[in-house]
């Protein structure tokens, strides 16, 4: 087991953080997919509404790559093919049957796994749709399948707010989770690093097969670029996947049981949460986000997030969850102005800056709610050097903003891009002073590079 | 409050798209974002935000800034008072003296300077830049108090223009706005920028021109004790830490620009690795002379040029601009040392100007990218080696 310290970072100490309990809740009338999370999906649709579907049957097809295919999460009926921009299939609605049919897959044993044909088991994975769970650096999308990686990490931590603990995923099914890692064997000649935290748990740390690196550190110490950096540096050339621990284990059960599924745990946290809400949800996956917040949520307007409060993504409140979803956060949308604002000395304001009275009474450490505000205007960017104080891999930050922004592929890849995600600049954004989107400006130049081909 | 916030709403429709005001919607943007912090909520990227803003930066270093401009208000007016025979004596008729003078200053250099911003803002159709507030009190604290009001219109209208927007704005320029302007005033109406201010002669206090620091030290006599002649002129070391003796206005109190280091540096918003490795620049290049130097100038202590000239207002508030100083950590020693080292030279080898701070610190702005083009390509070069 390696031990690696991260220095830089920060944690927000935000209010709302979900408890470690697990709930199980009542099963709901429909479910639904959003085939709009699967990025670079070529959707062909196979279903009408008014069919019938068993769990695991093939809703959309990939056109590109015609083995890649979405099920549906539940066994009914379709009830709503709903579309949108560009007549791109938003969202299939299944009204559950009170007896599903499933349709089955090939299944494993462990043994099984650990000597099975990596084809084998890819071609399972493309054809259930799981394909999906397994990244792929550069560029973090769907891996590729035709390129073997040099290694594969698995992230099985939680640094930001509030992403899923995997303690407790893990904890709840470490048959599934063994199994996951098992087949992920199978698919490298190098290693599987699996990336844990300071408070791992036993069961995650008897898994077989995976060689465990210990992170400790703030934020972004969990994220899976960093654990990449300090474990098995890339070359732009190189292929990493990744995976995070709790889809491993959607992924271990589906093939030890040969059937996708049933449920998922995801994690509901935030402000806009009643206290006794916040907490681990075994819930169906693809069930209405109302099913799972109703009891609780506070009054006001609120944001909901598929994800978390630093990267996660919006998501309607009346809308479902997504297949890839761990965790919920719900937010107060803040849209309060204070009266001479930049006069506050800020005893009630959070920062990371030290230009606050606030964070020189301890606010780092106190637990701090805040809403979606921006807390000020967007300004033009300037070179601080701010943003390296929260990035521990080395890279250069403003100088890799300056270069995507001017269109400069080139230099962006020189200067390491293509090692990062999005996620790992999201506390750049959370203490810029010029309130600049760092996060879209390397989805941005990821995207470029990655049409332009390297 | 609620009447205000109210009152802005009803105007607000005017001035958005469609409106009839809809050209100038810059002037009411920064209005209404000066009363009630903007209502604006994030879209897309990290959800929740800090509560730092440029704002928020800009008004720090306002504040920084502060014991300067009050120590120079009462300085000039101090100045005045002793070089004016039959005027009033005591810090009530200085200070009062003082604003007199100091005032206009800094309102021309606002309204032009504003104006300026004001009218790019409108054209380019972005939000007033708060930067502005900055350039506009640090131009007229670096100038001396008997400037004729023209020349800081003119000068603030060069930086401004010329040293800022024609390269984009804010963030985008290459050298220092403030100390743009000085130069120009400096290099185009040179009699007014040095010498010409109220100065106290050994014999009495009817001079209107005479040497300050600088010149002293510049005009040394073979032979002579640099220490000693700045003494004999009138200028000791305390006097210089306080800073109650002629000069540019906000820059003659090293103590002053002193407690604006520390509030600028207990809040984080400028860099400490540049103003340390400022003062360490100059510290060095000044104790190699003592060792080295032949010329009488050279063997003055070196800590003297920490007190001199406007070295102190120079290396806490000039140099540590984010935008024309250097970005990289490595590149912010370099940069740093080199202006001090660069500061010294000027003054004890260069023969045409007395001080250097301002052509140092420019200079330096200019170099700063290349600085960082290198420190950049070392890290990329290291970053292949790797892995």
């Amino acid at each position: 087991m390696n031990e690696h310290i991260v220095k830089k970072g920060f944690d927000i100490n935000l209010a709302g953080r979900p408890g470690d309990a697990l709930v199980d809740l009542v099963r709901p009338k429909v479910v639904a997919v959003c085939p709009l999370e699967f990025a670079g999906v070529k959707q062909r649709l196979t279903v009408q509404e008014g069919d019938k579907v068993a769990r695991g049957a093939v809703l959309i097809e990939d056109k590109r790559d015609g083995e890649f295919k979405l099920r549906a999460p539940g066994g009914g009926t379709v009830k709503a093919i709903v579309r949108g921009y560009r007549r791109f299939v938003e969202r299939i609605e299944i009204e559950l049957d009170e007896n599903e049919d499933v349709e089955r897959f090939k299944s494993y044993s462990r043994d099984e796994l650990e000597k099975a044909d990596a084809d084998e088991i890819l071609s399972q994975l493309r054809s259930s749709g799981y394909l999906a769970f397994l990244r792929q650096r550069p560029f973090c999308r769907m891996a590729d399948i035709s390129v073997k990686p040099k290694s594969i990490f698995v992230n099985a931590m939680n640094t930001g707010p509030f992403q899923v603990d995997p303690n407790v995923v893990v904890g709840d099914d470490p048959e599934a989770f063994q199994a996951g890692i098992s087949a992920l064997t199978r698919l490298t000649d190098g290693k599987v690093n699996l990336c844990v935290g300071a408070d791992v748990s036993d069961k995650l740390k008897g898994v077989a097969g995976a060689d465990i690196h210990v992170f400790k550190g703030p934020h972004p110490a969990g994220n899976t670029s960093v654990h990449i950096s300090r474990v098995d540096p890339m070359k732009p050339t190189d292929i990493v996947w990744t995976v995070k621990a709790a889809d491993l284990v959607l992924i271990g059960r589906m093939l030890l049981d040969g059937i996708l599924p049933e449920k998922r745990i995801v994690a509901v946290g935030g402000t806009r949460i009643g206290k006794d809400g916040r907490k681990h949800y075994r819930v169906r996956i693809g069930a209405s986000v109302e099913s799972l917040v109703a009891d609780h949520l506070q009054e006001g307007e609120s944001r909901f997030l598929n994800g978390d409060v630093l990267s996660g993504e919006m998501i309607e409140k009346d809308g479902y969850l997504r297949l890839g979803q761990s965790s919920l956060t719900v937010i107060a949308e803040d849209h309060e102005r204070r009266f001479l604002g930049w006069t506050d000395p800020g005893f009630k304001l959070f920062s990371y800056s030290r230009s606050f009275v606030s964070t020189w009474m301890g606010a780092w450490s106190k637990e701090w709610s805040h809403g979606s505000s921006r807390n000020g205007g967007e300004r033009a960017m300037v070179l601080t050097g701010y943003y390296d104080r929260v990035m521990p891999m080395d890279i250069l930050v403003d100088f890799l903003v300056r270069a995507v922004l001017a269109n400069d592929t080139d230099e962006a890849i020189r200067l390491g891009i293509l090692e990062t995600a999005p996620e790992d600049f999201a506390l750049c954004d959370f203490i810029c002073p010029s309130k600049m989107e760092i996060q879209e400006v390397i989805r941005h130049g990821l995207e470029m590079i990655e049409e332009e081909g390297i | 409050m609620k009447f205000l916030l109210k009152l802005n709403d009803q105007l607000r429709k005017h001035f958005d798209k469609g409106g009839k005001l809809e050209k100038i919607e810059p002037i009411f943007d920064a209005g209404d974002t000066f009363l009630f912090t903007p209502p604006t909520v994030t879209k897309k990227g990290a959800h929740v935000r800090d509560a730092i803003d440029i704002k928020r930066v800009m008004i720090t270093v306002i504040y920084a800034v502060l014991p300067c401009f009050l120590f120079g208000v009462w300085n000039a007016g101090h100045q005045y008072n002793l070089a004016t025979p039959g005027s009033p004596e005591g810090a009530v008729a200085d200070i009062i003296r003082g604003l007199i003078i100091v005032l206009p200053i800094v309102f021309v250099s606002y309204a032009v300077g504003g104006f300026w911003e004001v009218l790019f803002a409108c054209v380019r159709k972005h939000e007033i830049n708060e930067g502005l507030l900055v350039t506009g009190l640090f131009f007229p604290l670096i100038l001396p108090p008997t400037i004729p009001l023209w020349q800081v219109a003119v000068g603030v209208t060069f930086g401004v223009v010329v040293g800022k927007e024609i390269f984009g704005g804010t963030g985008m320029n290459i050298v220092n706005p403030a100390l743009m302007s000085r130069a120009f005033l400096f290099f185009a109406y040179s009699q007014q920028m040095v010498g010409n201010v109220w100065v106290r002669t050994a014999s009495g206090v009817d001079a209107v021109t005479g040497a300050t620091p600088l010149g002293v030290l510049l005009n040394l006599p073979e032979g002579g004790n640099a220490a000693e002649a700045m003494g004999a002129a009138g200028y000791s070391l305390k006097q210089m830490l306080i800073g109650n003796m002629p000069g540019s206005i906000g820059e003659t109190s090293t103590i002053a620009c002193a407690i604006g280091a520390v509030v600028l540096l207990t809040t984080g918003i400028a860099s400490w690795r540049i103003m340390l490795s400022c003062v360490l620049g100059l510290l060095g290049a000044g104790l190699l002379a003592n060792i080295f130097g032949s010329s009488p100038a050279s063997q003055l202590p070196a800590y003297y040029h920490l007190a001199m000239g406007g070295f102190a207002f120079g290396a806490v508030f000039m140099t540590t601009d984010p935008v024309s100083g250097a970005a990289t950590n490595t590149g912010k020693w370099i940069y740093g040392s080199m202006i001090g080292v660069l500061i010294i030279i000027v003054r004890l080898i260069n023969p045409a100007f007395p001080e250097g701070v301002m052509l140092s610190i420019l200079f330096m702005n200019i170099v700063a990218p290349l600085i960082d083009h290198y420190v950049v390509e070392f890290h990329i070069r290291r970053r292949m080696r790797r892995g």
